[in-house]
């Protein structure tokens, strides 16, 4: 970190910049949660499954986010991992709705959760349980259970109820993640 | 490695390489392969899970339709389904396919996840004894039994009759049967033939959303090929037996073959302008419960508890038993990977994974698989929907970095003999030995033949030897055919010597015959040197017996010859060379 950039930071000019991976299995409403939180003039109004991953920014109040929107289709799943050096924080998106593939996704976190790049850090992690306004969703209860999320004991883990396309419960889990990596950044 | 092994042994459901995505043990879900489908019936990627439900074999007979774990939609099917599939009979978009469920002589086809149309199998012609008995009934001109012997000895005959009198054959009581045939005899007689297997098959395109004709085996022994959009017949293949199980790829238009398993244990194919398929193509040592291709190679669960693989000439290339009866088989297809296997279910509650004759993985289940479906489901490439007997859903994932071990689970050679053995160099005289045998091989070829002919040489004289002076046990004499055998008893200084004399001719007596002895003086010494024989009645067994006292006590023993002689004679009839033991010196006390 350069002396401007400490300096301008201490003085309150810059924000902070995190570096967030945003994960999940395809269709589960990543880009579509990554979409809420951009200003409205770059804002997509036409969401298309993703290829590989998109790098995407935006900014909350007190830091600016880097998200790397990764796709969830299992042929980019192994790309995933080539991210977890550089990530500050991580969000998984669960399609809560998807009763079928959340042993799919509960695999899929355990890869994540027993790579090497992830076991050393402290990185936190938030989890959507998205689409939650579908009528087969189950609540963030069941879907943390179902994740065996009790059983992360080394992480900083949130999970939040969410509807992409409102925005419901969106920004408390951004605060939640915001917080946590201020912790992070402050310390480093 | 063998924690990992326990690991696995003990937990029955942590798989290395399924997930279990969904489990309902009491889904109340009565079918089998054939009556379920993956299909994306409404365009939108979500793949649905279509099952034709059983149900009691009589009532609650439904379409149900899965979107993921949840039902959708239920359709209620009036007679036995006995065939589901998906297929797209147009091209309007969105590309939702149609779903076909066979049911007694009837194609329902929905589209939408609503009924559209009903397709009716041509009728059969109805015996025309059959046919005049019922209108004799009509006028009311015929007594019910003697409708019933009439029909009856028909039966016994091998006719096959419609349904409404099979149906009436079945009522025992008189009352039961004038009111049956009072309902039916106005109506006109038909006959209809049952659908036993149904598949599909591209009609001209090869593209994944191609339209497609349906294919349907019947009771009536026939194939049918249904055209999709006007709901005619395209082709009619008559078959020598009833078909159960079809497997077709091709294209209608271009080029097709449809395999076909039959009640009779064997197995027809038909290609595009057959005539001829009363040549059985496989014939199989027990009847089908499964048949599945790969590619070119046809896969057979038989009920022998056996898995066998056949090319598409029909020659077999293997045989493997499994451990239980098969229930029922299916082909696993995991795109992504490229990997093709044949899934097993047994009625120990396993499901066995075939890779070529190789088992790679086997599933456990807590009851027995009797329906199979592997393929897209929801958003998930490799899905593997399973319904048992007791009328559960179970639904497991192919993990997404799976690995077969294409190697056996169980046999094949130890892994000992993969191991490199540490064979020592080869030494200079091994080479120089070599170097030589390769230089002289003639030479070496001559010497050794040369020897063996001396060697057959000697043999043959000293033969001829023995011959001439009949030394042998045996005699060779033809006009006094005689066998000689003699034994040695005792330790010594004396014992004793039995000679015994056979005559083995059939009915000629052997008469001035004498046994002597050649044995060294200085050694031995005989109580008898000469025994006159008496005359030897043919088959009886003669001993004649002597004392012989050993007169070394050196420990020294000899050859002692027995010669059996006939009066007149200069050479002896039979020689018998017997060794002496050893004596034990004599004990002095
Ligand atoms: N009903 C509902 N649909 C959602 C929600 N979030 C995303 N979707 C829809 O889910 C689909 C996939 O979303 P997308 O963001 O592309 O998923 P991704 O593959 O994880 O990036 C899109 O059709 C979204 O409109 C939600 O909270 N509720
Ligand atoms: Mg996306």
């Amino acid at each position: 970190m350069g002396l401007f950039d400490g300096l301008a930071r201490w003085l309150g000019i810059k924000k902070k910049e995190a570096n967030v991976l945003v994960v999940g299995l395809d269709n589960s409403g990543k880009t579509t949660i990554i979409n809420h939180f951009k200003s409205e003039e770059y804002k997509n109004h036409d969401i298309v499954p993703t290829i590989g991953f998109q790098v995407e920014k935006f900014k909350t109040k007190s830091l600016s986010f880097t998200a790397f929107d990764m796709s969830g289709q299992g042929r980019y799943r192994d790309l995933w991992q080539a991210y977890y050096r550089e990530c500050h924080g991580v969000i998984f998106v669960i399609d809560s709705s998807d009763k079928l593939r959340i042993v799919v996704a509960k695999d899929e976190l355990d890869a994540l959760l027993k790579h090497p790049e992830v076991q050393r850090k402290r990185i936190p992690i938030l989890f959507f349980a998205n689409k939650m306004d579908l009528r087969d969703a189950v609540s963030s209860v069941k879907c943390s259970q179902l994740m065996e999320l009790e059983n992360i004991r080394d992480k900083a883990w949130h999970i939040c109820a969410s509807n992409a396309i409102t925005g419901d419960g969106l920004d408390e889990g951004i605060q939640w993640l915001t917080d946590q990596l201020k912790d992070v950044l402050v310390k480093k | 490695m063998s924690a990992a092994e326990t690991r696995s042994g003990s937990t029955e459901e942590k798989s290395d390489k399924w997930l279990d995505a969904y489990r309902d043990p009491v889904a109340s879900l009565y079918t089998f392969t054939q009556c379920i489908t993956l299909a994306d019936i409404q365009a939108d990627g979500d793949w649905k899970l279509i099952i034709a439900d059983l149900g009691t074999g009589m009532f609650n007979m439904k379409l149900k339709v899965y979107k993921g774990t949840n039902l959708m939609s239920e359709n209620t099917i009036i007679d036995l389904p006995t065939g589901v599939v998906t297929f797209y009979m147009d091209l309007n978009e969105p590309r939702t396919p149609a779903i076909a469920v066979a049911s007694g002589p009837y194609i329902y086809i929905y589209k939408n996840l609503r009924p559209y149309f009903k397709f009716t199998l041509p009728q059969i012609e109805v015996n025309a004894v059959e046919e005049d008995l019922w209108n004799q009934m009509k006028e009311s001109s015929l007594n019910v039994y003697v409708l019933r012997e009439m029909l009856e000895g028909m039966r016994a005959d091998g006719t096959p009759l419609t349904v409404r009198s099979l149906r009436f054959l079945q009522l025992q009581d008189g009352a039961d049967m004038v009111a049956f045939a009072e309902m039916y005899k106005n109506t006109p007689l038909k006959k209809q033939t049952v659908i036993t297997c149904l598949g599909t098959m591209k009609k001209s395109m090869a593209e994944e959303d191609a339209i497609s004709c349906l294919i349907i085996g019947t009771e009536s022994k026939c194939i049918y090929v249904l055209d999709p959009e006007a709901f005619t017949v395209l082709a009619t293949m008559p078959l020598p037996i009833v078909p159960v199980f079809l497997s077709v790829t091709g294209m209608f238009d271009v080029e097709y073959r449809i395999v076909a398993s039959c009640r009779n244990g064997c197995i027809y194919t038909l290609k595009r302008g057959t005539t001829d398929t009363e040549k059985s193509f496989i014939e199989l040592n027990s009847q089908p419960v499964g048949l599945e291709r790969i590619g070119k190679t046809i896969y057979v669960g038989c009920m022998d508890e056996t898995l066998q693989c056949f090319t598409s000439k029909g020659k077999k290339l293997w045989t493997v038993q499994v451990p239980a009866s098969i229930t029922t088989i299916e082909v696993l297809d995991y795109k992504t990977k490229g990997f093709k296997a044949v899934l097993v279910a047994l009625s120990n509650c396993e499901v066995h994974l075939y890779k070529e004759k190789y088992l790679v993985d086997i599933i456990k289940t807590d009851s027995v698989v009797t329906g199979m479906r592997f393929g897209r489901f929801g958003r998930e490439e490799g899905a593997l929907i399973m319904t048992t007997r007791g009328g559960g859903l179970i639904i497991k994932i192919l993990k997404r970095n799976v690995v077969f071990e294409e190697r056996d689970l169980t046999g094949g050679p130890p892994a000992a003999q993969n191991v490199k053995l540490n064979i020592p160099k080869k030494t200079k005289l091994f080479v120089d030995q070599t170097m030589r045998e390769r230089e002289n091989a003639v030479a070496m070829h001559r010497t050794f033949q040369r020897d063996l002919y001396l060697l057959r040489l000697r043999a043959a004289r000293e033969y001829a030897k023995a011959l001439d002076k009949s030394m042998n046990p045996i005699s060779s004499d033809p006009t006094e055919p005689l066998k000689l055998a003699a034994q040695v008893q005792g330790i010594g200084p004396v014992f004793k010597m039995t000679v015994n004399l056979q005559n083995t001719s059939l009915s000629q007596a052997s008469v001035n015959l004498l046994i002597t002895f050649d044995f060294d003086d200085k050694l031995y010494n005989f109580k008898k040197t000469y025994i006159p024989v008496p005359m030897l009645v043919p088959g009886l067994n003669y001993a004649f017996e002597t004392f012989i006292e050993c007169l070394s006590d050196k420990g020294v023993s000899d050859n002692v010859k027995v010669y059996v002689l006939k009066e007149g004679k200069n050479i002896p009839i039979i020689t018998g060379v017997i060794s002496m033991p050893v004596s034990e010196t004599l004990v002095v006390v």
